[in-house]
Parts: structure tokens; sequence; C-alpha cells
């Protein structure tokens, strides 16, 4: 079977797809920590993948998404590129072909996308502030001594959510710990923080922007029952949670490489299921060439150099363009 | 008489630089001065910066306090005008006004700062503010009254000569060299996006604060326009619309620019690129956005402050272009609701 794979390596969780020339699921979707190591955890996750693929598989098309995209293109041999945005706008119209808005929240970042005629008409992504994004959530479960898991469930239990200041994180939890001292019950408070976190991403991400139904809500933090709860209170309408709502954003690589190298008739880069057993060596300087003092990173294989960026002039990135011609 | 010894006069390349500077090259190298202009901005001087301002202040203004701190110890005077009014009725923000204050009270050893007033008050003009300002500094520097004059007669004519190119198009960074060579048009048949950049010049011409943010712009397929390209009268009469006129100079020229950008400049797409903390602004980006809502013209706001890491602004870019490339590819053809034009 000719198959299409899709990388999205983000802050928290590295996640691969693998669909058909149909866009349909081929194996179940792999949902990884990254723990700080996008390199191994993308080897990590290919080696899982090729134990299940079949002699008769082949790998026709590699997308990377996230924000290590470019790291993971490079390990790999993508055909394409993605950014967040439009990958997870593909996979939602791909899941829900009305959608007409989309709300993603991730383990750092969370954004909205708004979808008229099955384009992206507009677009927000959080701005300085990182507030109320899964590892917030994640940290405050493990502070109550909840999973994350049983915290998104209490949240249902409530009766009267308290009121918890939601525009900053730091002022979030003291007004909650305020709340635990004066006696509120665990279901009221966690219920109350998805309403301040929901209500602290309305005001800030989606100022301005018309949210339209059907609306997708999708990311790592939709598997939360407590903030799906918390956004249909407030948008009064049906939020839909996708299926495979935690790997949108590399189901949305793969459809979208899928589309390429069959628009394009091209074959893949995909450098093969030996980068698994590979070493890499990632490293990093401080150009001395001007008072910029750029950090510069460097991706090795076995010494031959795979690429290299973060210059702000490009003579190293120059560089690196010609040891492989 | 014994060797006279020439004056070095610095300029910190920052804020009005960009809008200003042949005027104030031209004036004091006419007096016999040399001047002194600092480099481009580099992590050295946004670090002197941050570190000799105060936080409140605004990125453009900390790279201001940076190139300051560069030029003190290599120069004789500074020359740092205190801006009021640049033109009748409308002010230039409160801390370029506080500028000189500031630096005397946060970096040391400063040489002495030139920092004559530059006012056009109710009836003046942009260019009169300009004379008189200049005038004052050319009495304290020079003692010939002529010789102020026919340098203030040269600088006004530099600067004219900057703004015509401007006005025809040439791209700020090359106009400001101030030598004679045309530029080559860009060739925009291989670009098929028209993006319109709104944002201060010490903002958007600044490689290091905007991130490279123009030549990013063309990697990805876009043709940059910027309010330079723009005539004085055309974002008056824009501004205009106003039901109350903005007194921020600045700010009005952001908001006139806008405004003529979503009427009559054939654009895909426009980018507002504000600094963080910026007082006049937060109020201009939000009626620029209204504004870009009516017309239905697809805006971006891109914050910047102290950032280094360029992932999020490139995020950013990708996927506003590409949702223009996707409205423009798509949306005559579209089913009005339902199936997905994009997943077969």
């Amino acid at each position: 079977m000719d198959l299409f794979l899709g990388i999205d390596v983000g802050s928290v969780s590295t996640n691969l797809v693998v669909i058909d020339p149909r866009g349909e699921l081929y194996l179940s979707p792999l949902y990884l920590r990254t723990q700080g190591q996008p390199i191994k955890t993308v080897q990590q996750g290919l080696s899982l993948l090729n134990e299940r693929l079949t002699k008769k598989d082949r790998i026709c098309g590699v997308g990377t998404t996230g924000s290590a995209r470019a790291l993971a293109a490079v390990l790999v041999g993508a055909d394409l590129v993605k950014n967040e945005i439009t990958s997870h706008a593909v996979a939602a119209l791909h899941a829900v072909p009305a959608v007409q808005t989309v709300l993603e929240i991730g383990g750092q970042d969370s954004k909205i996308i708004i979808i008229k005629d099955g384009i992206v008409v507009d677009f927000a992504m959080n701005t300085v502030c990182a507030a109320g994004t899964g590892s917030f959530l994640d940290q405050q479960a493990s502070r109550l001594n909840l999973t994350i898991e049983e915290f998104g469930n209490i949240a249902l239990k409530a009766n009267n959510p308290v009121r918890i200041a939601g525009r900053c994180t730091v002022f979030a939890e003291s007004d909650m710990i305020h709340k635990q001292q004066m006696g509120h019950s665990l279901p009221d408070i966690v219920a109350g923080l998805c309403e301040a976190l929901v209500r602290n991403y309305l005001n800030n991400i989606g100022k301005g922007l018309e949210i339209r139904p059907p609306v997708v809500f999708q990311g790592g933090v939709a598997a939360n029952a407590g903030m799906r709860e918390a956004f249909r209170k407030a948008l009064q309408t049906e939020v839909i949670v996708p299926k495979h709502f935690d790997v949108m954003g590399a189901y949305g690589a793969a459809l979208l490489v899928r589309d390429h190298i069959l628009e394009k008739g091209v074959k893949t880069n995909f450098r093969g299921f030996e980068v698994t057993s590979q070493k890499y060596q990632n490293s990093s300087f401080i150009c001395q060439g001007c008072p910029n003092s750029c950090e510069v990173i460097e991706i090795k294989q076995d010494d031959l150099l795979l690429a290299r960026w973060g210059d702000r002039c490009g003579r190293w990135t120059a560089a690196k363009a010609e040891t492989f011609a | 008489m014994g060797v006279i010894k020439i004056k070095r006069v610095g300029i910190p390349r920052a804020l009005l630089y960009y809008y200003y500077y042949p005027l104030w090259h031209e004036f004091f190298t006419r007096l016999g001065c040399e001047v002194v202009l600092s480099p481009e901005t580099n992590k050295a001087i946004l670090d002197q910066g941050i570190k000799n301002s105060l936080s409140e202040a605004c990125l453009p203004v900390k790279v201001y306090f940076g190139h300051a701190a560069y030029l003190a110890g290599r120069v004789d005077y500074l020359f740092v005008p205190r801006l009021s009014r640049v033109e009748a009725k409308a002010y230039i923000c409160p801390k370029f006004m506080g500028i000189p204050d500031m630096l005397r009270a946060r970096i040391n050893k400063l040489p002495p700062l030139i920092d004559t007033t530059v006012d056009a008050g109710k009836e003046g003009n942009s260019v009169q503010c300009w004379v008189d300002c200049l005038r004052d500094a050319g009495n304290r520097l020079a003692a010939d009254r002529k010789l102020v004059e026919d340098a203030l007669d040269a600088a006004l004519e530099a600067q004219q000569f900057f703004w015509k190119r401007l006005n025809s198009g040439m791209i700020l960074t090359e106009a400001i060299k101030g030598t004679a060579i045309p530029e080559t048009p860009v060739d925009s048949s291989s670009k098929p996006l028209r993006i319109g950049l709104i944002g201060h010049p010490y903002n958007i011409y600044d490689p290091y604060i905007s991130m490279n943010l123009i030549k990013k712009l063309h990697q990805l397929g876009a043709v940059v326009v910027t309010p330079e390209s723009l005539e004085a009268d055309e974002i008056e009469e824009e501004a205009s619309k106003l039901p109350k006129r903005l007194f921020w100079a600045l700010g009005k020229r952001m908001i006139g620019s806008a405004f003529r950008f979503f009427s009559s400049q054939k654009l895909d797409g426009v980018i507002y690129l504000t600094s963080f903390g910026c007082g006049p602004e937060a109020l201009v980006e939000e009626l620029v956005a209204r504004m870009a809502k009516q017309q239905n013209m697809p805006l971006m706001m891109l914050t910047i402050d102290e950032h280094t890491g360029e992932a999020g602004i490139n995020t950013r870019l990708e996927a506003f272009t590409e949702m223009i490339v996707w409205r423009l590819k798509y949306a005559d053809h579209i089913p009005p609701y339902g199936e997905s034009v994009h997943c077969r």
C-alpha cells in the first residue's frame, strides 16, 4: 500500500500519523511525549511504525509540522514542511467538512482558526503569554494530586463553579489556593478554573473574531472533559471533538503531503527507516563573526553535517549548503 | 590659531533617524562637523539598551538607548533633538520628548547633548520646526551665521530629495543612503502576493528588531509595500476620515496609511508590526483592525519585544501568506457551504 506520513513535533508531544491515498488512517496514530528530546522521540516513533508496517507498505511522502518541524524534516527527509495553522485547519476540514471555527490548545501554545467555505480566512495565536495551555493544566492537576484525566472529569461534578481570575495563570493559581482555603469543594474549584481558562482564551486569542458553529476543539487539551464543557457553556453551542483530536497537526501534515505528492507526481525524499538506527549529534555554538553573537545549531550524522540554522546573516546556513553540493 | 579640531557629532541609528537622517547628516556635515552614525542594531547594542533603559520603555526606545550608549565616548556631541511636534496640532510620543532627560539620567559619561527642541506649535509646519531646531543647534556649534543658514538650505534640499525618492517607491534603506543609484525595480511578476506592511520605520527597517521581516516576506513570495511609498497628503486625507482627529503624529501616519492600503493599493493582505508596550498604538491598532474587517482585508498583527526566537514570527508569516494564497486560489469557486474544497 502507498502511504503518507505526517509528523508533528511539538513542545510536549510528538505525533505520527500514517494515511492511505484516500486520506484514511492506516495505522492507529502514535502519540509520544517529546520530553525535550525531539530527535530521539522522532526516531522512536519511526521504529514503532516500522514494526507495524508490512513489506508491501511503502512511505510515498512525509510532511512535518510543529515547532520542531525544520529539525524533523532534516532528520527524516521530509517532502513538505508546514506551519501548524495550515496543518490543523486541513485536518479539521477533513474530520468536519463544514467546520467554521477551530479551537486548538496544545502544550505550550493555543490558536484559533476561522474557516469560511472550506478556506482559512483568519487565525490568531497566543502572544507573549502562554496562560491557559496544557502545561498549566498539567501543573495544577498535579498540585491537586489528581491525574490530568481525573481533573477533567471532576469538573463535571461541579454545582456552582467558583469565579477564578483567568487573565494570568500566576493570579489564577493564587486565586485557586484562596478558594480552597475558604472551603469550596474541589469540583467547583476545578470547574471554575476551566471556565477561567476558557474566558481568557476567548478574550485574548478569540478577541474580535466571530466564532460560528460548527466549532471543532482539538489539541491535547480537548481530552479534558472540564474544558470541553466550559467551552460549550461559554459559546452556547455544540463543541465537536474529532476522534483523533490529539494528533490533528500530524494528520493535517499527512493530508498536505499526500496532496503535494499526488499533484506533483514526485518521488519522496524520505530517508527510510534506517534513520532510526543512525546516530545524530546536535550541538550549538555562538558565532563570533559579529556583535550579534548568534546561537547556531548544527545537526550531524556520523560527522556528516546535515543542517545548520540560527544565524541571522546566513553564513553558516550557506556553508551547510556547500558541503552538500 | 592652532589646529582646528573637527567636531564629531553622533547620531543614533534608531527612532527618527529613519525619518530625518538625510536632513541631519547634510546639516552637520555642511557645518564642518564629522557625522558619526552608530552601526546597525546588533545584539551588543540591544543588550546595552536594555541595561541602560527602563523596563517600561518600548523596544525601539531601548534600542535608541543602546545606540546612544555605543556613541558615548566616540563623539564630541550627541544629537538628540527634543521632539514635541513635527507638524501642527499633533504630538510625538511623550517618550521621545523625554529622551534627552532619560539619557542623562541613565547613561554615564555622556558627551554633551545637542537637544534643541522641535516644536511646530499650533501654527507651524513640518519644515519650519526643523529649521528652528537646527538653527539653534547650528548656533551652538558655529559662530558663523551665514554658514548655518547655508547648511540649513542644503539640509532641507537633501531631505526633500529623500522624500522624493521614497514617494517614487524606493525602499527606505536604499533611499536613505542618498546616493544617486537608481533602484532596480522589484520583479513583481515572479512574486504572486502584494503585502502591505504597516509599522514605524524604526521597527520595520531595522532588520534586527523586525527579525528581517521584509526579507522573510520576499522569500515567501511577496512584494512588500510600506507607508513610505505614500505621499504625506494622501496619508493626511485618509486619517481625516476618522470622526475625531488623532493627535499622535506617528499614530496618525499609521492609520492613514492603513486606510489607504485597504482602499486603493490592490493588496492581498496587510501586516501591522507593533512594539509591545506602545501606548499610542494600543488605540490605533484597534481602529485599524476594525477597518480591515469592514473592508474584508486579511490583516495580521505582529507584536515584537525582546524575543530572540524567530520560530514564532516564522510560523505566523508562513500561515498568513499561505492563508492568502489559499483564499486567492479557491475563493472564486467555492461551494457556498458544506463540502471542503481542499481535501478531496
